[in-house]
């Protein structure tokens, strides 16, 4: 350092190198002024709710008024598949939501699969140069004649996109882009923007589509066992609570000798019997998956092939019937040996049904109603103590696994004719 | 010498682009509007803006190398090497033929889909006045439209 | 050194096709047309690399080229001297470059047809502004 108070070049230049590096952090500081509003406004908002759609709103419009993208839109990947569906968008004339982009399909999908920002500014240019190549290519055999370009969602004549991968944890939870019609429209500075909206979002919306998974798994577990519920939530499947037509095979099943116990025995013994009874025959149902669509004391209903498809619905439900009886003469052991004269009795009809959420706010059931399930209450009214009476219907998907005897016809109301039950006997090979 | 479809090509909307080198075979380029066959097709003079044209002069009358880049809108190029012969400053004429290519240069932009914003100040923006008629022998004829046979040599 | 001005990135887009000169081992120019050059770094930039070519062959022999590019924004055009430094067929210039050809070639239905070799990376030893090529905006005559 000199000491020569006449060296005022060596200070000018210091004074000048000061200078710069002030102007240098007042930018940043500006620049950092703007990020910090930028992530003030939108994690306030954001936080405040957990509904999937008001989170995806808030993103867009906080693009839009804080900074300024015109045209922006969000798509979610769901768990199962390969592709990016539309959830929101802001700036189109239409909504486009649900329109669907596969991994590794323009940018957006190639954002998606490679999980990486992507920045380009020259669409047009880079389509008219790959296009000429193509011709080349295809005039000098090299290539055969050009396969469907992918179809995006978007703007038309797009000239800039920038896309960012939402991820949490490594997972994708989906990409949020913006897109322009002019050429070179997106800078760095855009990139390190959208990079802080997409931290806040991705977090955001994997919370909003959790609660959402939480939410819909509650009220499936009303209706259905856990695993169930589970299955199809992950199965991506409808809504099963929604009104529909299946071919279910259902069987019914209800305690011979009950009413006349009821009447006769202390409250305790009765509610005992049934939690014994509900208990084993409860364990059967998990085991075979069928979806119990009610029970009104000794009586159960339980279908087969809703809500989840099964191809082997009727094998299922004649298995678990011999498995319900063997257990029941178990307990039946017991309870004769205390009095009690109790016996199951089992009936099976396949045929399709009306199914979906019965009841009213509060108290709903998942409820089936079509003929199929009178002729399964009808043949399990006339099963004898020990017998399960299957519908002649059944036969064809059982016959092999079952040795049966043949009963004599039966009058079932709504049924213009009569029908001839077959009683099961046995399997042939235990399961 | 020079294919039917490169003189067509010289003669029309493409952007032209000089290369030259100098004895330390240190690369340099100059951009050109507008081009003439001569009579033999095989002598070709190019347009240069003089404020470009110093470098490049320095290492045509230095080596006589000379490239010579020719680019259509829709990307169907060529490139012609040869040997330098002579320069001198453009005149009327040439300026005449300058302005006219310009004109051609913005349409084919256009029709290439290049928006008008763009295409318009890259094709007329070009500087024509003061310039420098730069003329060679062509000497090979290479294809160079991107795509397989880029770099075929044609004659 | 950080060379290149921060103004030249709009050049760098691939907006308008830019140029490169080579030069062989036996002092032959050689003048190509390229849809974009890279911006690497403020010392660096990229081409890329799809077919083998004679630029290439001849930056082997001689890695000093010249490129030119022009600004989409405000018509200003760059000399830029570079020399080859290193092909790279991965690393985040690979992935930016294969990331926008992937996009594109699936825009226009060659999925998977088009690929990308290398990127050729090139340190900028000396940037100029091409001055007296273009006339000013102002006196560029409006559309009717």
């Amino acid at each position: 350092m000199s000491a020569d108070p006449s060296d005022t070049s060596g200070l000018r230049e210091q004074i000048a190198e000061n200078q710069q590096a002030i102007d240098r952090l007042n930018r940043d500081l500006a620049r950092k002024s703007n990020e910090v509003r930028i992530i003030q406004q939108i994690s306030s908002e954001i936080t405040s709710t957990l509904d999937l759609d008001e989170v995806l709103g808030i993103i867009l419009r906080a693009m839009d008024h804080v900074l300024a993208f015109a045209h922006s839109m969000i798509l979610l990947k769901d768990v199962a598949d390969n592709v990016l569906r539309v959830a929101a968008t802001r700036g189109y004339a239409e909504q486009g939501a649900g329109a669907q982009v596969r991994l590794g399909e323009g940018v957006i999908g190639v954002v998606g699969e490679r999980r990486r920002m992507m920045r380009i500014g020259n669409i047009g240019a880079s389509m008219r140069y790959l296009k000429t190549v193509r011709a080349r290519m295809e005039s000098s055999g090299e290539v055969g004649p050009a396969e469907a370009p992918a179809v995006l969602p978007g703007l038309t004549d797009v000239q800039s996109q920038l896309a960012l991968p939402l991820t949490v944890k490594d997972r994708l939870v989906g990409v949020l882009a913006v897109e322009s019609r002019t050429p070179n429209a997106f800078d760095e500075l855009d990139e390190v923007l959208l990079r802080i909206v997409g931290n806040q979002a991705a977090t955001a919306i994997d919370n909003a589509r959790t609660y959402q998974i939480v939410e819909q798994l509650g009220r499936l577990k009303r209706f259905f066992s856990p695993q169930l519920a589970d299955l199809i939530i992950r199965g991506g499947a409808d809504d099963p609570l929604k009104t529909h037509r299946r071919e279910v095979t259902v069987v019914f099943l209800d305690l011979r000798g009950f009413t006349a116990f009821a009447e006769t025995s202390e409250p305790e013994e009765v509610m005992g019997v049934l939690h014994e009874y509900h208990g084993e025959m409860g364990r059967l149902i998990l085991a075979h998956e069928g979806t119990l669509e009610r029970f009104t004391g000794d009586g159960m209903m339980i279908f087969f092939n809703d809500p989840l498809p099964m191809p082997d619905a009727a094998e299922r439900a004649v298995r678990m019937a011999v498995a319900m009886r063997d257990r029941a003469a178990e307990l039946a052991v017991r309870w004769h040996r205390k009095g009690y004269e109790l016996d199951l009795g089992i009936g099976i009809a396949k045929g399709f049904a009306t199914i979906g959420a019965i009841g009213f706010e509060g108290r709903w059931d998942y409820g089936a109603i079509g003929t199929v399930t009178n002729l399964a209450a009808r043949l399990c009214g006339e099963a004898k103590p020990g017998q399960i009476l299957i519908s002649p219907r059944l036969l064809p998907e059982v016959e092999n696994l079952l040795e049966v005897e043949e009963m004599g016809l039966l009058a079932v109301k709504g049924l213009a004719r009569p029908v001839k039950p077959l009683n099961v006997l046995r399997l042939r090979d235990p399961a | 010498m020079i294919p039917d479809r490169v003189v067509e090509v010289l003669h029309g909307p493409t952007w032209i682009q000089i290369g030259s080198r100098d004895e330390a075979l240190r690369p340099a380029h100059t951009v050109a509007v507008g081009a003439v066959v001569h009579d033999d097709r095989q002598t070709v003079t190019v347009f240069v803006p003089t404020a470009r044209s110093g470098r490049v002069l320095r290492d045509l009358t230095g080596n006589g190398r000379i490239a010579v880049g020719l680019a259509l809108a829709s990307h169907e190029s060529y490139q012609l090497k040869g040997t330098y012969i002579s320069s001198r400053p453009t005149d009327d004429t040439d300026r005449a033929r300058q302005e006219a290519r310009r004109a051609a240069l913005l349409e084919s932009a256009l029709e290439a889909g290049y928006p008008e914003a763009i295409a318009r100040p890259l094709a007329l923006g070009l500087a024509i006045t003061p310039g420098v008629a730069i003329t060679f022998r062509a000497e090979q004829v290479f294809l160079q439209t991107p795509g397989p046979g880029a770099g075929t040599l044609l004659s | 050194m950080a060379i290149l001005p921060d103004d030249i990135k709009a050049a760098m887009q691939g907006v308008i096709p830019s140029h490169v000169v080579t030069c062989s081992h036996d002092g032959t120019p050689n003048a190509s047309a390229i849809s974009q050059v890279y911006y690497v770094d403020a010392d660096h930039v990229a081409l890329s690399h799809q077919f083998f070519n004679k630029t290439k062959r001849n930056l082997e022999e001689n890695p000093r080229a010249m490129a030119w590019v022009i600004s989409p924004e405000t018509f200003e055009a760059w000399d830029l001297e570079l020399e080859f430094v290193r092909s790279e067929t991965s690393g985040p210039i690979f992935d930016i470059m294969e990331m926008q050809i992937e996009a594109i070639a699936s825009m226009v239905g060659m999925k998977g047809i088009f690929k990308l070799r290398a990127a050729d990376v090139f340190r900028v030893t000396a940037v100029s502004k091409a001055v007296g090529e273009r006339i000013p905006l102002a006196e560029i005559p409006r559309a009717r």
